[in-house]
């Protein structure tokens, strides 16, 4: 709070406050100072994200307390095993697909991870396409790069209102003919497979701009030298792409994929907006909010499947990690 | 995407880069003298391809929009949307106004993105100056921490928080927060502000250790105090780093769904964000596709805005600060 002082008189152009902070700040050793520039930060993380994390995992071992406010008794990992284990009377009810015969979780850990890899796998295409596109220089570039950035910026809620006029029967312009094609079923947003597929279009669509974006970053950072150098020694446009583009933009392929796919794991607002509520891609957290708000309030269970996305999450980022460690091996960057 | 939609503007751009790139030739050779040049000039194939795709990918990109503005344009209840709209009509960007609140859902949205982007460079540019340019014990264990903090999904956080908020759960076994503050901007700026934190402190971080440490120490020897060299030297110089910080935690805040829709009620006076104010032209008994539709065009102008404006910053910001070592 002193500090913020600090800053206002600083835009007032006095210096009280700043100076007699300066001279007690200037009594302290450099260690003291850097926790006192922390404080601020770390206050705030320690209220609403580092208590809330442990009190998530402490929550996941107690019972469900159907009515609320308090917790149930001390379980220890029975919430873990009745999700992995066939329990489908915890789900909530739009969760309970006739179609499906695996146990819920199951059912939901397969969608989010299959989303992942798909819309992962199409954001890399088609990011390094854009950013390919934003890296050229012609007319218009900065157009070009307007109209590629401008989906990422777009709130999920309006992205979900675009796929679902999209594909809503009569509304939408896609859906007939793809019924036609026998590809899709007249209701696509109340089916399983169809709205998967539209999600994860939609969610291709908003954020391979952002993947562009980190790809352009590192194609900037490329030294352009090593072009003229490849020119000399006359390497064609594709040995040109494989020797130097492509080692070089991977580590940050390898990062940008890395942020994408945890993005991925945790898909619930484009799920949300654009089929009917979370019923039709049961995506993991959208488990854990149907969990929470619907007919009867599973903190436990709810927190427990919070947790497995976090546990998710984290096996996938090892797996980045040994990948990107073996293959910067095997190009020779490490 | 749509397989019409694709075939039809893909023609459109298709035509236009034809027209780029053509000589004076009569139309009964074209595409043979085209193929001979490629062959010659490879330069010009690759350019003209990449025309082409860029035309594919940017209607792909932009038909969504394109669609939704069409929708807007349509009578109400009305389906069977044409592809291109009968008559401009533009009243429901004015009826979006006046049949809900939406100016104030608009507001919520932008405050809540606002406060959390000033409290967040505030915040965080001072832990940014630490880590990027002090040396002290558990710096390392600290970094990490915002590191595995950031990889969290939201859904983790949430629960507690939730509870934290709305039924006096004692945050850290300690203190209960006050009533009141459910459906105030309190609930969604606080976690909102931790969640964006550990991404924007990173960036700063970066900038932060890239100013010579031979500019801080010349202001000192001049005489000004470790704080004064902070707020006089360092700070303006870390500019760039705050600006594209700054940008990306307005628009992580401004699109995002989970926190700001479900901590707060579902009307304007609750501190609703623009989730709540499209999703208010939907009734239990009628649904106004148009107005929703126009709420979304309507919605996307400040970013719009704040993308026209910052294009550059994003991209030098993200070259420069965000991914060099």
């Amino acid at each position: 709070m002193a500090v913020e002082q600090g800053r206002s008189e600083v835009a007032e152009g006095s210096g009280g406050v700043l100076t007699r902070l300066g001279t007690w700040t200037e009594n302290l050793s450099e260690q003291a100072y850097a926790y006192l520039l922390l404080t601020p930060a770390f206050v705030v993380l320690l209220l609403f994200a580092f208590w809330p994390l442990a009190s998530a995992i402490r929550m996941s071992f107690f019972a469900d307390v159907i009515t609320g406010g308090s917790l149930g008794e001390f379980v220890g990992v029975q919430n873990y095993v009745q999700l992995l284990t066939n329990n489908n009377a915890l789900a909530p009810a739009a969760f309970v697909d006739p179609s499906f015969e695996t146990p819920i979780l199951e059912q939901a850990l397969f969608m989010t991870i299959l989303f992942a890899v798909l819309s992962v796998t199409g954001e890399t295409l088609l990011g390094f396409l854009y950013a390919m596109l934003m890296k050229a220089e012609y007319k218009g570039r900065r157009l070009v790069r307007l109209l590629i950035i401008l989906p990422w910026a777009i709130p999920i809620v309006i992205q979900g209102m675009i796929f679902f006029l999209l594909f809503r029967p009569g509304y939408g312009l896609l859906t007939e003919p793809l019924q036609q094609l026998g590809i899709f079923s007249s209701l696509p947003l109340n089916t399983t497979f169809d709205s998967f597929v539209i999600v994860t279009v939609a969610d291709i669509w908003k954020t391979s701009a952002f993947m562009a974006l980190l790809i352009l970053a590192g194609l900037e950072s490329v030294n352009q030298d090593l072009y003229e150098v490849a020119d000399v020694m006359g390497a064609s446009r594709w040995q040109r792409f494989r020797y130097i583009t492509f080692p070089l933009v991977f580590p940050v392929l390898m990062v940008a994929m890395l942020f994408r796919t945890m993005g991925a794991l945790r898909v619930y607002g484009i799920i949300e907006s654009t089929t009917v509520g979370c019923s039709t891609v049961p995506s993991m957290t959208c488990l854990v909010t149907q969990m929470m708000f619907g007919s009867s309030t599973l903190y436990g269970s709810a927190a427990a499947v919070s947790v497995l996305i976090a546990i998710v999450v984290g096996l996938f980022i090892m797996v980045y990690l040994l990948f990107i460690k073996q293959s910067n091996q095997s190009l020779g960057l490490a | 995407m749509s397989i019409d939609a694709r075939d039809h503007e893909d023609a459109e751009v298709f035509d236009g880069s034809g027209d780029d790139a053509d000589d004076e030739g009569d139309n009964k050779s074209r595409v043979a003298r085209w193929a001979d040049d490629w062959i010659k000039n490879p330069e010009k194939a690759y350019a003209v391809m990449l025309v082409f795709l860029g035309g594919v990918l940017l209607t792909t990109s932009l038909f969504p929009l394109y669609w939704l503005f069409n929708v807007a344009m349509a009578p109400p209840g009305q389906t069977d949307i044409p592809l291109f709209p009968a008559t401009i009509d533009l009243s429901a960007f004015v009826q979006v106004f006046q049949q809900v609140p939406f100016a104030r859902f608009m507001f919520n949205s932008l405050f809540y993105a606002f406060t959390v982007t000033v409290f967040v460079l505030l915040v965080g540019s001072l832990a940014g100056y630490a880590f990027g340019r002090l040396e002290f014990r558990g710096k390392t264990p600290l970094l990490f921490s915002l590191l595995v903090l950031s990889f969290f999904p939201p859904a983790t956080l949430f629960i507690p928080l939730f509870r934290a908020f709305n039924q006096q759960v004692p945050m850290l076994g300690l203190f209960t927060l006050p009533v009141e503050l459910y459906g105030t901007p309190g609930a969604v700026v606080t976690p909102l502000s931790a969640f964006t934190m550990p991404l924007a402190i990173f960036i700063l971080t970066t900038f932060y250790g890239q100013i010579p440490d031979g500019l801080e120490e010349a202001a000192r020897v001049e005489g000004t105090t470790r704080i004064g060299a902070l707020f006089r030297v360092i700070m303006p110089l870390s500019a760039p780093g705050v600006a594209t910080a700054g940008i990306l935690t307005f628009i992580t805040v401004y699109t995002e769904f989970f926190f700001s829709y479900l901590m707060t009620g579902n009307s304007a006076a609750e501190w609703a964000p623009v989730v709540d104010g499209v999703l208010a032209f939907q009734t239990q008994y009628t649904v106004r596709y148009d107005l929703q539709a126009a709420a979304s065009l309507i919605a996307i102008v400040p970013v719009a805005i704040l993308v026209v404006v910052a294009q550059d910053k994003i991209i030098s910001g993200l070259t420069q600060g965000a991914l060099k070592e």
